[in-house]
């Protein structure tokens, strides 16, 4: 008996092995899709290091220290009550983003440090900061113990104007958010929009 | 004996269909990142940590601040007027970028060089001046500083991570170092004198300079993209 056995021709198995690659290649592209890495809008540190721990005191007379919200994602702004621009910009656009994460943002602690601890007590930072949203916690404390706060993350403070109670303080306006190993991760400089932080912090708790 | 019956052989043409359009662009794409991945065309250095805060007292008794840099690319060395030898290597590199420096190298975002003085009870305004003459400082692109003994630990030592202090004789040490921080306040590299290949020479630092200025120019619109892409596959510069 003769069998005939028929094979593919060269063109067939050609055709076989580019689909073969096209179909590797878009899985491969799928999987990076799933996997792509957020494009960041504020500044990502890449060798991230563990946060200078702090402890301040609350509204209600608590000692709290950075290292207490481990496991959070913590952003740090560095303001004061009697600002008058600035300040209640950058919080009412944190306020904005925690809205914008919904759910996710029982994961963010949100932290407003005083850069005026002769005027703003802790009372008093901790009822400003609970103004733009009563999840969020206002510390101070002695100037050392704010200047070791807010030295090593480059918060740079400094009283203007007339002596007595009549001044202001310039400040570095960033905001500044440690991950929930206690690492400084990203930075939000001033003007970041609250869609921009929203997005960045949902990155990160990923 | 039966006949069997032989299915005649068909032959596929390779003929170009638009809806293979998709699957080419996709593996264009995907062949595009593995290439940038792997040719690394476009170099960064990667952004480290945050640069302290800081307020000191420059040469001329004014006051010299971490604000006041921002938007600039900075060189700080650390040394003291009194250090000798083992701060030449510091101050010779300086010299070497600021020559460069006022021949123009440099383009794009300003540069500036701060010597930061780790001994505030000699190098006061009168010595940082005696000390940037002596090392043929320009004024308006390297100053010299220090401060007060404790919020100059903070910002030097804790901040920097530069070690100093006094040893067991009575003689300060301190471990020489540069470190170059861009526009937004980050620190981008560090050179140790301990490092392998010790301090860099001022040819290597124009270069990480250069790297800078780039990337503050290119980081614009589509560019950023390009270069969020280098700094995820890490396309560090040597």
């Amino acid at each position: 008996m003769i069998s005939r056995t028929s094979r593919p021709d060269t063109r067939s198995r050609l055709l076989l092995y580019l689909l073969l690659v096209l179909v590797l290649a878009i899985g491969a592209l799928l999987i990076l899709f799933q996997l792509r890495p957020h494009s960041y809008h504020g500044w990502l540190l890449e060798s991230p290091k563990p946060a200078a721990d702090f402890t301040l005191t609350s509204g209600s007379g608590e000692r709290v220290s950075l290292s207490d919200f481990r496991g959070k994602l913590v952003l740090l702004y560095f303001g004061y009550t009697y600002c008058p621009d600035v300040c209640p910009t950058s919080m009412a656009a944190i306020a904005e983003a925690m809205r914008q994460l919904g759910a996710r943002s029982e994961d963010v602690a949100v932290v407003m440090v005083t850069v005026d601890p002769g005027r703003d007590t802790p009372e008093k930072v901790a009822e400003y900061a609970a103004h733009f949203n009563p999840d969020f916690i206002g510390l101070s404390g002695t100037p050392e113990e704010i200047a070791a706060a807010a030295t090593p993350l480059g918060i740079y403070y400094e009283k203007r104007g007339a002596g007595g109670e009549n001044y202001t303080v310039d400040h570095t306006a960033t905001i500044t958010v440690v991950d929930r190993e206690g690492r400084v991760r990203l930075v939000f400089p001033f003007e970041t929009t609250p869609e921009e932080i929203a997005s960045d912090l949902a990155a990160l708790l990923r | 004996m039966a006949r069997q019956a032989v299915a005649p052989l068909t032959s596929t043409r390779l003929r170009w269909n638009w809806r293979w359009l998709p699957l080419l662009a996709a593996g264009l794409i995907f062949l595009g990142i593995l290439l940038f991945a792997t040719l690394r065309p476009i170099k960064v250095l990667p952004r480290m940590r945050l640069s302290p805060s800081f307020a000191l007292i420059d040469q001329a008794g004014r006051k010299l601040t971490s604000e006041d840099l921002r938007g600039q690319v900075v060189l700080y060395g650390f040394g003291y007027s009194r250090c000798g030898a083992s701060c030449s290597e510091i101050e010779h590199a300086m010299r070497g970028v600021q020559r460069q420096l006022l021949r123009g190298a440099a383009a794009g975002v300003p540069v500036r060089m701060v010597l930061i003085s780790v001994d505030p009870e000699v190098d006061d305004a009168t010595a940082l001046s005696a000390y940037a003459d002596r090392l043929g400082a320009d004024p308006e692109r390297w100053r010299f500083a220090t401060g007060a003994p404790a919020s100059l630990k903070q910002t030097v030592g804790g901040g920097f991570e530069v070690f100093y202090g006094t040893g067991a004789d009575g003689q300060l040490r301190l471990d020489p170092a540069l470190v170059l921080v861009d526009g937004a306040g980050i620190i981008r590299r560090e050179y140790r004198a301990h490092d392998v290949g010790g301090l860099p020479d001022a040819d290597r630092l124009m270069s990480h300079i250069a790297l800078l200025q780039e990337e503050a120019r290119g980081s614009e619109g589509l560019g950023r993209l390009a270069y969020e892409a280098a700094h995820l596959f890490v396309c560090y510069a040597p």
